[in-house]
């Protein structure tokens, strides 16, 4: 037991070692190409910076300058509030059409409506609702993160799995039961993959909307250093884009993780150990 | 089962079947909410300068159509850029995700980058790429290919790689060639999962054509809707959403028949068109 639950075991470290040096070395070589390639004039500067002028203006924007962090913040800010948003209605509405058949009929087709329409699409006119503040980012962003959470909940939610079923009724268990045991942990693995999926568009939501018009926000900030010709800046500046999706794409994943636990070995052995602990301790009192 | 196949449902009822019953209740429902809308709105409760009413919609899908016909232009323009991009994007997608999928190292060395990008969000290099290549169609179908390459570039590499072992080692032991292999084993699971990543590429890409007429704002669909919103010419600009919205379903549409075409063995009326093609052929040869 004890030999498996360790996470570390002697060697590990130089085995990670081992195996990220390969990948370094490439990087860094493909870094080295490409600095000189730009050097020599094989790639136009302008279109192309060097990698050391993007270092540069990574460490302007981040570390003298720290212009970026603002901006950072309303992007995720707006990205996670839409998605809030977002999930919030869509699995409301998908939890009601798993319980009640006829609201999932006559709902059903507006939101394949919604799916159909690329979401994008309503940039323009949600700004001309919520105008050029946070509101229409986070309003763009709740609207094209609905779907995918939406349709994710509700596949979960009514996929059956009869024989589960049987025994829970054939021990006596009540609907309420049923839904809440059976049905809800069914569903959550395709709920948490909806999330994820639903997280990432919500950040293109907000970015999308920065495009369109407004005046803060990382892609306000890119399409200014964009329009500007400071390519160094611009790629800069996705890259924060990058560290935000990578923020919002772990933490759901780790959630996933907790919450989803039995779906990992590793988390499942390690609830049980959880539970097996609680239960001596109440064995001792 | 289930309580509502154990619950039996009165099929007839006052000469309409079921399905009639639905269909009816749907119609009701749909129109009972544009009656609300526009009820609402010529009591003044929404404001027709930003929630246009349902008639003045319908107006100017009239306008934008057949009196000024403006319209087609644009939708045009977007079309082709989006199906420029597409295509090369899936070609794109589909030849490197192979490449990678068969070659155990580069899909070692080229993971990293694949992770890195994919949490980015690749319609926000639109910008750079517009600065890079100039305004016109070139930048468009730049960013469209980079929008729709992904899907197909992981759905082929997943299905290229997740090949069911089993079957792998029977084919081994069989002794079928790599050609064998491939064309028998591997391509029949593949083809569906490259269909799917095919489907969502091509709702990116209208996506993605849509965001780079937003910001380049001469002509297509995209820079339609931003003029028109612009203008508070709200009712222009919902007729142009919902004309999306059609497109959409149809390339929906579209891609499921594709699917079914060329993917035809997964489903059942595919199977038995082929079969039946196939047999004609044989009696061909038997006569």
């Amino acid at each position: 037991m004890s030999d498996v639950s360790s996470p570390k075991a002697p060697g590990t470290a130089d085995h990670l070692m081992f195996r990220i040096l390969p990948h370094l070395v490439l990087f860094a070589v493909l870094l080295l190409i490409w600095e000189m390639a730009v050097r020599t004039g094989i790639i136009t500067s302008i279109i192309i910076p060097a990698p050391s002028k993007i270092i540069g203006a990574i460490w302007e924007l981040y570390v003298t300058k720290g212009t970026i962090y603002r901006h950072f913040f309303i992007t995720f800010t707006e990205a996670v509030v839409g998605f809030a948003i977002g999930a919030g209605v869509a699995v409301t509405l998908a939890v009601c059409s798993a319980l009640w058949d006829p609201f999932k009929r006559y709902v059903s087709p507006y939101a394949i409506v919604l799916n159909v329409t690329p979401g994008i699409a309503l940039t323009p006119i949600i700004i001309a609702w919520f105008g050029y503040g946070m509101g229409s980012k986070i309003a763009l962003a709740a609207v094209i993160s609905f779907f995918p959470i939406f349709v994710n909940t509700l596949t979960g939610l009514i996929q059956r799995d009869e024989d589960r079923e049987e025994l829970f009724r054939s021990i006596g268990a009540t609907d309420a039961q049923i839904f809440r045991k059976l049905r809800v942990p069914a569903a959550l693995p395709l709920l948490f993959a909806g999330l994820k999926i639903g997280l990432t568009t919500a950040l293109i939501g907000a970015v999308v909307a920065e495009f369109a018009q407004a005046t803060d926000g990382v892609g306000v900030l890119m399409s200014r250093f964009s329009f500007q010709l400071n390519m160094a800046a611009s790629l800069a500046t996705l890259l924060s884009m990058t560290v935000i999706g990578l923020i919002l794409f772990y933490s759901m994943e780790f959630l996933d993780d907790r919450i989803v636990f039995w779906r990992r070995e590793s988390r499942g052995a390690a609830a049980s150990r959880a539970k097996a602990r609680a239960w001596k301790s109440r064995m001792g009192q | 089962m289930s309580v509502h196949d154990a619950i039996p449902m009165p099929e007839q009822r006052g000469g309409l079947s079921l399905r009639k019953r639905r269909l009816i209740i749907h119609a009701s429902i749909f129109l009972g909410l544009i009656a609300l809308w526009e009820i609402c709105s010529r009591l003044g409760w929404l404001d027709p300068l930003f929630y246009p009413r349902p008639s003045s919609i319908l107006h100017s899908f009239w306008l934008i159509y057949f009196q000024n016909a403006n319209v087609w232009y644009h939708l045009y323009t977007t079309m082709v850029l989006v199906l420029a991009g597409f295509i090369g994007g899936s070609i794109l997608g589909i030849g490197l995700g192979a490449l990678v999928g068969f070659n155990a190292v580069i899909r070692r060395f080229l993971k990293p980058y694949v992770i890195v990008l994919e949490a980015t969000p690749r319609i926000a290099v639109a910008p750079l790429l517009i600065a890079a290549l100039g305004f016109g169609a070139s930048s468009k179908i730049a960013i469209i290919v980079l929008v729709c390459f992904f899907a197909p570039f992981i759905n082929t590499l997943s299905g290229v790689v997740n090949v069911n072992e089993e079957r792998l080692e029977l084919f081994r032991s069989l002794g079928a060639s790599k050609m064998q292999t491939l064309r028998k084993l591997v391509l029949p699971d593949a083809v569906p999962v490259i269909m799917a990543g095919e489907r969502l590429a091509l709702t990116a890409a209208l996506s993605g054509a849509l965001v780079a007429e937003f910001i380049q704002r001469d002509k297509g669909i995209g820079s339609l809707i931003l003029v028109y919103s612009r203008n508070l010419n709200m009712a222009s600009a919902f007729a142009c959403i919902f004309t999306l919205t059609i497109l959409g379903f149809l390339i929906f549409r579209g891609m499921e028949w594709l699917d079914h075409r060329i993917a035809y063995w997964k489903n059942e009326a595919g199977m038995e068109r082929v079969a039946a093609k196939r047999a004609a052929q044989m009696g061909d040869l038997n006569v």
